[in-house]
């Protein structure tokens, strides 16, 4: 008989990982999540827990509903015209889809970086101070510590420092792109959404972006989109895979990329479709 | 770009598998070589060391070069991180093969029948586990080394066997102790690549099914 004493070990070690999980360790559950545009059934009986300062990686071909699943999580989609969503998606203990939820307030708790960088056009510094001052911060010594703080969360403060006032159009691609995720924690997220953010970027740009996460995910809860799958065995600690508006599996990421269990993440992962 | 990554996978484990071919014929030639007396064989034995060699190097260097080029997943890194391992270990039994055939020499008019018989015996159970070790990885199939461990508790049992019976030979004839002692070399080097043969199934198995396993 073959000894799988290894093996006992590996799945005894996910078990107890699971068992340790209570509600507390999920910043956001989805629960019976489906999703029309129009018609068109774009996201199916979605039920998924995103754990708290995790990297959870969202993958599958294109149209197969991981952007419009992220969009989810801080009700972006509420205004594209037709969409209808069923489900509930619980953040901080709450339905997000509940009755009387402040919208602004999900989304201030619930950041999103997008695929293309897209700072506003005046300063670095105003881009830094243009949330907390809509949300009636003004005092200038106060928001001067945060632009610094954001921007060295986001790995920009060196870059920039001298160059606060200049515009933050005239950032490269990749200084563009963290500068937009320094733009999302000037209001304090809790959770950071990012949408192929690496996508328009180029391998250098990429890399600090992947670095950058891994140390955002100290403070906050990254889920991130991808399309490439190298990028999401790198960086993330969770890995869904998503296929025709389904998610057909959802797991630790060594587990997805090494060891899939349901045949169509093998097929996608090894370049068999998609 | 699968397809170009696919293709490098098939002929990587063709190039394996002529590599597996080449350490069992050294081996099985090697015992042959000790059993029927032929010096010649043992020679052509030692003469494949380097051919031995360069399949490692190459089937290593085109493994990692398809790491590197395709960045594979699932099932496509499990195969490839399986044969750089296996090549490993076959490595090592074509170089037991050549050991064993290093001493064929020496061992010419001085052995009896029964030393022979019982490395023989031990041979032609690792043999087995190497052979289907291979057809597993060739297969990609598990149901073969399912019995392995106790397969091998066999060669172990045969290596202690032969040891005890070398000994006893030692003692009544202590002339014979050189080639005694060679006798206990080959037993343990049979007893080696069954081990190797295991850890091959050991990597069939994970390349399979994505579980480690240990045949201990």
């Amino acid at each position: 008989m073959i000894n799988g004493k290894r093996n006992q070990k590996i799945n005894g070690n996910q078990k107890e990982e699971s068992n340790n999980k209570n509600k507390n360790d999920y910043v956001i559950r989805c629960q019976d999540i489906n999703l029309w545009y129009d018609d068109n059934h774009a996201l199916k009986d979605i039920n998924m827990n995103i754990i708290n300062n995790k990297i959870t990686a969202i993958i599958g071909p294109s149209g197969c509903g991981k952007s419009t699943l992220i969009r989810v999580f801080n009700r972006m989609n509420d205004v594209i015209e037709g969409c209808r969503i069923k489900g509930d998606v619980i953040f901080d203990g709450k339905n997000i889809y509940g009755k009387n939820v402040d919208v602004r307030a999900v989304r201030s708790r619930i950041g999103m970086i997008f695929q293309k960088p897209n700072p506003f056009p005046m300063s670095v510094r105003d881009n830094i101070t243009y949330g907390p001052r809509v949300h009636g911060l003004y005092d200038p010594k106060i928001l001067d510590e945060i632009v610094e703080d954001c921007l060295k969360k986001a790995a920009l403060w060196e870059e920039v420092k001298d160059r606060l006032k200049d515009s933050a159009i005239g950032l490269s691609g990749g200084q563009q792109q963290r500068l937009c995720i320094a733009r999302a924690l000037s209001i304090e997220p809790e959770v950071l959404l990012m949408d192929e953010p690496t996508s328009s970027l180029d391998p250098i740009a990429t890399a600090k972006i992947e670095e950058l996460c891994q140390e955002l995910k100290k403070k906050y809860t990254v889920i991130i989109v991808t399309h490439n799958m190298q990028q999401a065995a790198r960086i993330s600690d969770y890995t869904g895979f998503m296929y025709l508006g389904e998610m057909i599996e959802f797991g630790r990421t060594e587990q997805i990329f090494e060891n899939p269990h349901e045949e169509l993440t093998e097929n996608y992962i090894t370049g068999r479709f998609g | 770009m699968a397809k170009e990554m696919r293709k490098e996978i098939i002929e990587l484990k063709e190039d394996v598998l002529k590599m597996a071919g080449l350490a069992s014929n050294m081996l099985n030639d090697a015992v042959n070589a000790l059993i029927n007396t032929d010096i010649d064989l043992a020679e052509s034995v030692k003469g494949n060391k380097e051919k031995l060699r360069k399949f490692d190097y190459e089937i290593e260097a085109r493994a990692l070069k398809t790491l590197t080029l395709y960045q594979p997943m699932a099932i496509d890194l499990r195969r490839i991180a399986a044969i750089l391992k296996i090549i490993t270990y076959l490595y090592r039994i074509g170089r037991y093969g050549k050991d064993i055939a290093s001493v064929v020499k020496e061992l010419t008019d001085t052995f009896t029948y029964s030393e022979t018989t019982g490395i023989k015996h031990m041979w032609e159970h690792v043999s087995s586990l190497i052979e289907d070790a291979i057809e597993s990885f060739d297969k990609a199939e598990i149901t073969k080394i399912a019995d392995f461990e106790e397969r091998d508790d066999e060669v172990d049992q045969m290596r202690w066997s032969i040891f005890r019976e070398t000994v006893s030979h030692m003692l009544e004839k202590p002339t014979h102790i050189t080639h005694s002692a060679h006798f206990i070399m080959i037993s343990r080097y049979l007893e080696r690549c069954g081990d190797h043969a295991c850890k091959i199934a050991e990597k069939v198995h994970y390349m399979v099914t994505g579980e480690h396993v240990e045949i201990s």
